[in-house]
């Protein structure tokens, strides 16, 4: 009778809408970046002038990917803000598996969600610990992609952002290597992406919390015997 | 005696200018540096009474390419600097007197000119097996620099040689060369590329003299004079880049209309260079000109930056073919391949899962049956007991 | 018996060391000793063969293109690919355009104060000195106030007591032989020379983007012609290369050779001086028919030995029992012992520093001393160059050739003999300059006639993407640089690079003795040179700038 098991789900809200404004705002940029750069490294014939008078499509490509470079820029300096003033499940900590409880959440996630050598665990309301590590480590590798990006960018702008990163240059020896990680750490992303669009399908498939339609509505559900901690 | 050298006026006299010129000379200078007009009488003077600046020019780890530049110099010509701008001292590839006769030179120019004389320097400096891999004279490059380094007024070290290391500093160095800065500790102003342009090799030891300054340097001690932008900023070319029209193949149609280079390898957006400027050979042409990408000659690093043919560049461990996209590719497929294997795990857990909730599912409600059940009861025994009330 | 020790030699490319004995006023024995190397051969390992040629280039900027030239080559060689004839006539307008350059550059600047007397200059006659040079040349730059300014010039800068290049020269030594007057015109031409020689070098600029060391490229060239179109080589252009080609013949006949002339006619003494080898190995260039067809070339391939002009052996750079490199005198060691010689496509570069630890006085001769290698064909030391070119040019009887060396041995009334010698090979590199300053012109005017023909293409295309080539691949480039026989090999593995090698001019004449003792050019060449002052070694360097020494090259 189905009725009956609706009665064991929670209804609980967890992603405040600017969590779920910078998610979006997030993947947008990076499909613009991921292409842009793409075609920056590897520009096809796209259209095909006699004159360079008549066309500017690679200016444009790169203009894309300078404003779009821009708006992940300031989306990620706010969700860094609202780690610290957003609800508990968005605040920065979460990200980091410092507590034992957190650490040992970590291992459970990777036993059962990953190695699938455990079945069942108490899940977490916000991201588990694993998840949550991912991305702080991708929130590691914007900030990297961001200083390699603007530090690029300072030699074709004087303005002020590109120039906090000039010194990433000399450090990484050269433009001609910034330019080399700035692209290898683009693949960071594309694979983070595939594997955590999975995974999100995966918890959704095999727990049924709406994990998916989170990230558009802020709820998910739960069952109160499978929610960890009780506040 | 330095009061009876003749100074920069006295030489141009003996060569037939008039003071006219010379003055005319002087406000060129002036104006060409920016300065305020008063600054003329400042100028004039400096080049009316000074002996020429005596200068010593090593030679370490190098091909002498940056001398061979040098020489190209269209303006000044190289005859005007060398015999009447300054004393060039010490040059291994010019000087007349081989031998201690040649040492002595350089000894008696650093003696009688201490803390004076400006310090040039050729070519990297190996530091392997005690500097056994450059001599002269029995004694290492590493001791003649640090002899010569220290009564230098200034130091340049020319070309990617002295100011990177270059081609011997290539992995994996196998001489240890190492740039002259790394090895001494005063200022050096670095003038890399491999060679340097002759017209800013000149430049720079012309600024040095005739405006009494070290040219401004950027953060890694090259004169912004000339090294401030890229290749690709000024590249006649750019609008082929911007407008997304690439040469595809050598001597192609595009080739033959000379669309960019960028897909052949150019590396003029990664290279502070002034060749896109300042031209070579008295402002003829420069690589990508003449049709070739530009290979980053003036990057430190740059031939371990290659292939020179490929966009980017490999990462070193891997093989030439190893670049950022085969090493991405790579990793995007092993993640898709584990996520199939993810996947095709959990259709199988899945059904254990399903088994797994329908029992608890059938338990569930068995428990709400009885609680049910147990609170029907109740509610007919609270019911009975109300009622009694 | 002294033992003179000239380190640094100045006026060549590199770090040259020369330890000799004298007894009796003459040099007995002598060492010529490499003092700095780099590791080319090492750090060209695992790379791209299509990037080799900007490596090897860097190998030297005096002689810069030659390296890049040999290397494309051998890649060429190696996977299999002829390149276009406008790139081969590109090719060998560049070619000839760094002769006609390093070979003025050599004569005045770094040879010429060997015979010139700076100081006499200042006591010349410029009136004199001015009849002189009518009477030698049809140059306009020759007034008696040409000359006197030029005098000028020079008293005020030796007045000034700041003597630059020119401190503690040999001046006044017995063995300058020149009248004051002609060492004035060698002052005027040293200034002239220095301001010419920036000019004939735009033809690199325009076809390979700058000098030194322009760019080259593996299956062809990277510039592309275009008549409708100013962003490719244009007839501006084109026009540009005709002027300096004109200008440089101009120089060359009106100038150089003049001035060679005049001043070895005082110094015939020095053609029976510094003959040293009797054997001479060219592996000959300049192919007015392909690469692959030798005996198209301008300079014939060929050795001589013992001087027997009457035969000209041939000369195989694949056969691995020709060329071999010896390193018993050098700082190097082999896995197969340091007694034995190596093909370059076996050869090995491995370290191993036995010399005395600097600071030193003396070099340890009896043992390893010096980087070079020491390469020998058929076991024999040769000597390679433009002496090495002319005479074998000549015993093969190229009409050219013969026609420049008979007229210069008529001019100044000497015989064949006298090309042994350090005269001769100063005369030699100037006759060649003739030779190939004319050849620019022909290599110049084909070009013009294949591009009115319709013919635009300078590259080949199927063997570019490394995918094309065999797994496994090896090949050689030969060519004659200025100073001499010049090759590479290479051994492609997984299209990388698994052993680069260079053989250069320079390794051949400056090297150690073998592991037989025998010595090679510099060493045997110095054997009997007077010396009149041991402290002062103007005769050594006389004779060791005959051969233009480029040591970063023979090193590398
Ligand atoms: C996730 C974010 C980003 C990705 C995936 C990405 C990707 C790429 C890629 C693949 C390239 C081509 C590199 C090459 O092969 O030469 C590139 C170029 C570049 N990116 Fe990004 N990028 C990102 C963020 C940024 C940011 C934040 C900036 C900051 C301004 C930036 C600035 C640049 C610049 C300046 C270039 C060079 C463009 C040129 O030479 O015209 N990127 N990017
Ligand atoms: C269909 C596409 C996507 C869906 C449905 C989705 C959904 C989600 C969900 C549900 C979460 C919360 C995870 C948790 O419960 O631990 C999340 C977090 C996150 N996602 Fe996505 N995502 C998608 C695509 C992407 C893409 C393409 C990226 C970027 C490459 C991305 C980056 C992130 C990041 C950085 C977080 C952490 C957010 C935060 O805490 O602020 N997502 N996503
Ligand atoms: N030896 C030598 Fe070179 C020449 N000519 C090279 O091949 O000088 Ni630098
Ligand atoms: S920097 Fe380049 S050109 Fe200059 S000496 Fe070094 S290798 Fe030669
Ligand atoms: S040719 Fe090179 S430097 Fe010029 S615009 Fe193209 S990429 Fe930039
Ligand atoms: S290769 Fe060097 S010469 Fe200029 S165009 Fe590039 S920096
Ligand atoms: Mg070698």
């Amino acid at each position: 009778m189905a009725t009956t098991r609706v009665a064991t789900y929670q209804k609980m809200y967890v992603w405040e809408l600017p969590v779920r404004l910078f998610h979006w705002v997030n993947v947008l940029c990076m499909i613009a970046l991921i292409a842009t750069g793409l075609l920056i490294g590897s520009p096809q014939k796209i259209f095909d002038a006699a004159e360079p008078s008549q066309q500017y499509w690679f200016g444009t490509v790169r203009f894309t990917h300078f404003a779009a470079a821009y708006i992940f820029f300031f989306n990620y300096l706010f969700r860094i803000y609202w780690g610290i003033v957003g609800n508990k499940y968005a605040r920065l900590k979460e990200f980091i598996p410092y507590t034992r409880e957190k650490l040992a959440d970590f291992w459970t996630v990777l036993k059962v969600d990953i190695l699938q050598i455990q079945v069942r665990r108490d899940l977490a309301e916000g991201h588990n610990a694993l998840a949550g590590f991912t991305y702080f480590i991708a929130f590691v590798i914007f900030l990297f992609q961001v200083a390699t990006g603007f530090a690029l960018y300072s030699s074709m702008s004087g303005s002020f952002i590109p120039r906090l990163f000039v010194w990433m240059v000399p450090l990484l020896g050269g433009d001609a290597w910034v330019r080399q990680w700035h692209h290898l750490s683009m693949w960071f992303f594309i694979v983070f992406a595939l594997v955590h669009i999975y995974l999100v399908f995966y918890h959704d498939w095999v727990e049924g919390t709406a994990s998916t339609s989170s990230m558009i509505s802020g709820w998910k559900f739960r069952k109160p015997n499978e929610i960890k901690r009780d506040d | 005696m330095n009061n009876e050298v003749p100074s920069i006026w006295q030489s141009m006299k003996a060569k037939g200018y008039s003071r006219r010129e010379f003055l005319f000379f002087c406000g060129v200078a002036v104006a060409a540096a920016g300065l305020k007009s008063s600054g003329l009488a400042q100028v004039v003077d400096a080049f009316e009474k000074k002996p020429r600046p005596p200068v010593v020019w090593l030679h370490f780890q190098e091909c002498t390419c940056c001398s061979e530049s040098f020489i190209r110099s269209s303006h000044p010509i190289v005859s005007d600097i060398i015999f009447d701008t300054l004393s060039l001292d010490y040059t291994e590839t010019l000087q007349a007197a081989s031998g201690f006769q040649a040492e002595k030179a350089r000894d008696d120019a650093m003696k009688n000119n201490m803390g004076k004389y400006i310090l040039l320097v050729e070519g990297s400096v190996p530091t392997g097996e005690n500097g056994v891999y450059c001599m002269i004279g029995g004694k290492t490059s590493e001791q003649i620099l640090k002899e010569a380094a220290e009564g230098a007024a200034a130091i340049v070290a020319w070309g990617s040689c002295a100011s990177n290391g270059c081609i011997q500093a290539a992995r994996p160095n196998p001489t240890n060369a190492t740039p002259i800065h790394k090895l001494i500790d005063k200022p050096v102003i670095k003038v890399p590329g491999c060679p340097p342009i002759a017209e800013v090799m000149t430049a720079i030891v012309t600024h040095v003299l005739l405006f009494e300054q070290i040219p401004e340097l950027d953060s890694q001690g090259r004169p912004k004079e000339f090294y401030s932008r890229r290749v690709h900023d000024t590249c006649y070319r750019r609008p082929f880049y911007d407008a997304g029209l690439f040469v595809e193949s050598w001597d192609d149609d595009a080739a033959r209309q000379g669309y960019c280079l960028y897909k052949m390898g150019c590396k003029g957006p990664n290279t502070y260079n002034a060749c896109s400027v300042t031209k070579w050979n008295s402002n003829l042409s420069y690589p990508i000109q003449a049709g070739h990408g530009c290979i980053g000659c003036s990057e430190a690093g740059f031939w371990d930056a290659g292939p020179f043919y490929q966009h980017l560049g490999s990462f070193p461990g891997f093989g030439i073919e190893s670049t950022a996209d085969t090493i991405g590719t790579t990793a995007a497929a092993v993640a898709a391949g584990g996520v199939a294997v993810h996947a095709a795990a959990s259709v199988i857990r899945k059904r254990k899962l399903v088994l797994e909730q329908r029992a608890e599912a059938a338990a569930s409600e068995a428990l709400y049956e009885e609680r049910e059940a147990a609170a029907a009861g109740k509610k007919a025994e609270e019911e009975e007991g109300g009622e009694e009330q | 018996m002294t033992r003179v020790v000239v380190d640094p030699i100045t006026r060549i490319e590199g770090h040259l060391r020369i330890e000799a004995t004298i007894e009796g006023g003459k040099i007995t024995d002598a060492y010529s000793s490499g003092t700095m190397v780099r590791g080319f051969e090492k750090i060209l390992k695992g790379r791209d063969p299509r990037d080799a040629w900007a490596f090897t280039e860097r190998a030297c900027g005096v002689c810069t293109t030659v390296h890049a030239l040999a290397s494309v080559r051998a890649v060429e060689d190696a996977i299999g690919v002829s390149v276009p004839r406008n790139a081969e006539l590109v090719r060998n307008i560049m070619f000839c355009t760094q002769y006609v350059h390093d070979h003025v550059v050599h004569f005045y600047h770094l040879h010429a104060l060997d015979w010139v007397d700076v100081v006499s200059a200042l006591s010349a006659d410029p009136v004199e000195t001015s009849n002189i040079a009518k009477s030698i040349s049809n140059w306009p730059k020759s007034s008696p106030k040409y000359f006197a300014d030029i005098q000028t010039r020079l008293k005020t800068f030796v007045e000034s007591g700041q003597l630059g290049i020119f401190a503690n020269g040999y001046w006044g030594h017995p063995a300058y032989k020149l009248p004051k007057e002609v060492n004035l015109l060698g002052v005027a031409h040293y200034l002239e020379a220095l301001e010419w020689q920036k000019e004939i070098v735009k033809i690199h600029t325009i076809f390979g983007g700058k000098n030194p060391h322009p760019n080259y490229l593996v299956g062809g060239i990277p510039c592309s012609f275009n008549l409708e179109d100013v962003n490719a080589i244009n007839t501006e252009k084109l026009n540009l290369v005709a002027k300096l080609i004109k200008d440089a013949q101009t120089f060359v006949e009106q100038v150089y050779i003049p001035d060679l002339m005049a001043i070895a006619g005082f110094y015939k003494d020095w053609a029976a001086i510094g003959g040293g080898l009797k054997n001479y190995l060219v592996y000959g260039d300049l192919p007015t028919k392909g690469y692959g067809f030798p005996d198209s070339y301008k300079f014939p391939r060929g050795a001589i030995l013992n001087r027997d002009l009457s035969k000209v052996y041939d000369v195989n750079g694949k056969d691995e029992n020709e060329i071999k490199e010896y390193i018993s005198h050098s700082w190097y060691k082999y896995s197969v012992g340091d007694k034995t010689g190596l093909h370059p496509w076996k050869g090995e570069t491995e370290f191993n520093f036995t010399g005395p630890q600097p600071p030193f006085e003396q070099l340890q001769v009896e043992n390893k001393y010096s980087w070079l290698k020491t390469p020998r064909w058929k076991d024999n030391p040769m000597e390679v160059g433009p002496l090495a070119r002319l005479l074998v040019g000549y015993a093969k009887g190229s009409e050219e050739i013969k026609e420049v060396v008979d007229g210069a041995l008529k001019t100044l009334d000497v015989p064949v003999e006298a090309l042994f010698s350090t005269l001769g090979r100063t005369a030699a590199r100037g006759l060649e300059t003739r030779l190939t300053a004319r050849w620019l012109k022909e290599f110049y005017d084909e070009l013009i006639l294949n591009l009115k023909g319709g013919d635009f293409s300078t590259f080949t295309r199927e063997k570019w993407e490394p995918e094309t080539w065999p797994t496994e691949c090896q090949g050689v480039g030969l060519s004659e640089a200025p100073r001499g026989a010049l090759a590479h090999w290479i051994r492609i593995k997984d299209r990388k690079i698994e052993n680069y090698q260079l053989v250069v001019p320079s390794t051949w004449n400056a090297s150690p003795r073998d592991a037989a003792g025998k010595r090679s050019a510099y060493e045997e060449s110095l054997l009997e040179t007077p010396v009149a002052n041991d402290e002062q070694p103007l005769e050594i360097i006389r004779t060791i700038h005959s051969f233009d020494p480029c040591l970063a090259c023979a090193v590398h």
